[in-house]
């Protein structure tokens, strides 16, 4: 979207600006809160041990950590006894396939339970403040209502079929349990595990390079100091000097993935002048290793300046930490106080979880700002929502190339376009878990879950959840929903140990 | 000394391999492996650039 209307110069109303912001951003608060209870706990949270917790004991710590209502002894109880009767039945469905009893488990039975019943009150709430989308976008995933210049969704507060008053009242509602739910659960929670698992700050660091493109424009300037969350890029873990970030010094690398370019492999290119030629010169499944030391991945190796990047939470909040922004400077002092702990425990596992939680927060609360803005401009008259000046294409130059930046929850996102005659010459996507998941590059720099992994401890390496720990604290999403690939081709599900 | 390779790694969106070769009870080398072409790119070639978003939104 972006990318297109930054090759044609097209410029989107106030209040398209806002409604982006918002469904971008409910969606980084419902998405980081899934990723830590539903894709992320589970890693830290022993599901057995809860079992045997005291609901008693388990009400005096949620209660010591939180105002959240749902605290009393008999709730905890009914959690246990719907969990136990779970795990009786032998069918552990959602809880299959973990590691349980492992010795990295850390937390004491009444921390386990009380999060097996945040993790089960997060399944309803994640489902009822995505709603948000089907307001502003008609549905989720995937909002509908995005459209080059603006956004569709007419805005009016007297009627039926538009965003009208009845819908933004709902809509603060939702904001507001999106918030409390964060506020009084998800934080709590992430500071009560934290002290369990200290030792994760000083481990998965990576490559210590971080990149934010920043997001969520505070005016239509279209300048990148406007941004909420700043841009910016850091090298070496050197907080003292954020640098400007420019796109043109992006490129990727496929030596070590399963594509070719036209003039060679060795020399790395800038996403305009990318080329998306696969070619698969793998074993053949089934295979026990990959030949590492040749292609290896479908993913491409994209570097900055030459450098392998982090992205995401950690890497926005860091730049932000660093540019000297209050709200975020603020709240990373806060936690890292409460832990205990100096600004060099981010740089960690563990810093990726606060990261996230941190972010999480800020936005909670800014939507509801966002919200009130929106408001407030309809409340005014100012109902533009499109600019169609140039949606026909006989406005458009005869060829147009343009970069489109957004910060997708997991990290930056970044599209570049090629336009000619009215049609999409080259259109090149180079997203987050393209950065943190990345292979070896021409000059054989790991990527940053590589990186990050050197020095993990795995007691046991046929039961390896440390590994699990570092590779899910970066969230990954590996092409979510779309793949080009074939009907022949069967999953592998099998884990090997050598 | 064991290489492991965790395929596919879960509670994830999508497609994720990791080998890893441990030495010492310690991670001594890591390679990360996505085992899903993903294709948009060509998907989207020659299309209108006003439909892009709808495409690439997929990702």
């Amino acid at each position: 979207m972006r990318a297109v209307e930054n090759a044609l110069g097209i410029k989107v109303p106030d209040n398209a600006r806002i409604i982006r912001n918002l469904i971008s951003g409910i969606q980084y608060v419902q998405d980081h809160v899934i990723h830590f209870y539903h894709l992320h706990a589970l890693d830290w949270v022993d599901i057995t041990s809860a079992l045997k917790a005291d609901p008693g004991e388990t009400s005096k710590l949620a209660q010591s950590i939180s105002p959240w209502p749902k605290s009393s002894a008999a709730y905890f109880k009914m959690v246990q006894d719907r969990l136990k009767k779970f795990v009786e039945s032998g069918q552990l469905g959602l809880f299959a396939n973990g590691y349980w009893g492992h010795p990295a488990y850390k937390l004491p039975p009444a921390a386990n339970l009380m999060a097996v019943a945040h993790y089960l009150e997060a399944l309803d709430w994640q489902r009822e403040v995505i709603k948000i989308h089907a307001i502003l976008g008609s549905k989720n995933p995937h909002p509908q209502t995005y459209l080059v210049g603006g956004m569709a969704i007419p805005l009016d507060p007297n009627s039926a079929s538009a965003l009208n008053a009845d819908k933004l009242a709902l809509q603060r509602q939702l904001l507001q349990t999106a918030k409390t739910f964060v506020d009084q659960v998800y934080v709590p929670d992430v500071l009560a595990v934290a002290p369990f698992y200290t030792d994760w700050a000083g481990l998965g660091a990576g490559v210590g390079n971080y990149l934010a493109y920043g997001d969520y424009p505070t005016d239509t300037s279209e300048d990148p100091a406007r941004l909420w969350l700043p841009r910016g890029v850091i090298f070496r873990r050197d907080l003292s000097q954020v640098h400007p970030m420019d796109h043109k010094e992006i490129t990727e690398s496929v030596t070590h993935s399963w594509y070719e370019y036209s003039d060679g492999d060795a020399k790395a290119r800038h996403p305009w002048d990318g080329e998306t030629n696969p070619k698969y010169t793998g074993p053949k499944p089934p295979y026990e290793f990959l030949e590492t030391d040749k292609k290896y991945s479908w993913l491409k190796a994209p570097r900055y300046n030459g450098q392998p990047m982090e992205v995401g939470p950690l890497a926005r909040m860091l730049v932000a930490y660093a540019s000297g922004h209050q709200g975020v400077k603020a709240a990373v002092d806060g936690v890292l106080k409460a832990l205990g702990v100096g600004p060099a425990a981010l740089f960690s596992t563990l810093g990726r979880i606060a990261a996230r939680a941190i972010e999480t927060q800020l936005t909670a609360a800014e939507l509801l700002a966002w919200h009130d803005q929106l408001v407030a401009n309809i409340k005014r008259g100012d109902l533009r929502i499109h600019n169609g000046e140039k949606w026909d294409p006989s406005t458009w130059p005869h060829e147009a190339q343009g970069w489109g930046f957004h910060e997708a929850p997991r990290g930056a996102l970044g599209h570049w376009v090629r336009i000619k005659d009215g049609a999409i010459l080259n259109y090149q996507c180079v997203v987050p878990s393209t950065w943190n998941a990345s292979p070896r590059d021409a000059q054989g720099q790991r990527g940053p879950y590589e990186a990050s992994l050197v020095g993990t401890p795995v007691a046991d390496p046929s039961r390896p959840v440390e590994i699990l720990r570092t590779v899910h604290s970066f969230d990954p999403c590996m092409a979510c929903a779309v793949h080009v690939t074939s009907a022949a081709r069967e999953a592998i599900t099998r884990i090997q140990v050598a | 000394m064991p290489k492991i390779a965790i395929d596919p790694i879960t509670r994830i969106e999508g497609h994720l391999r990791i080998e890893a070769q441990v030495e010492g009870g310690r991670v001594a080398e890591a390679w990360s492996s996505s085992t899903m072409f993903r294709g948009m790119e060509l998907v989207l070639k020659g299309r209108d650039p006003r439909d892009a978003w709808l495409f690439a939104q997929r990702i």
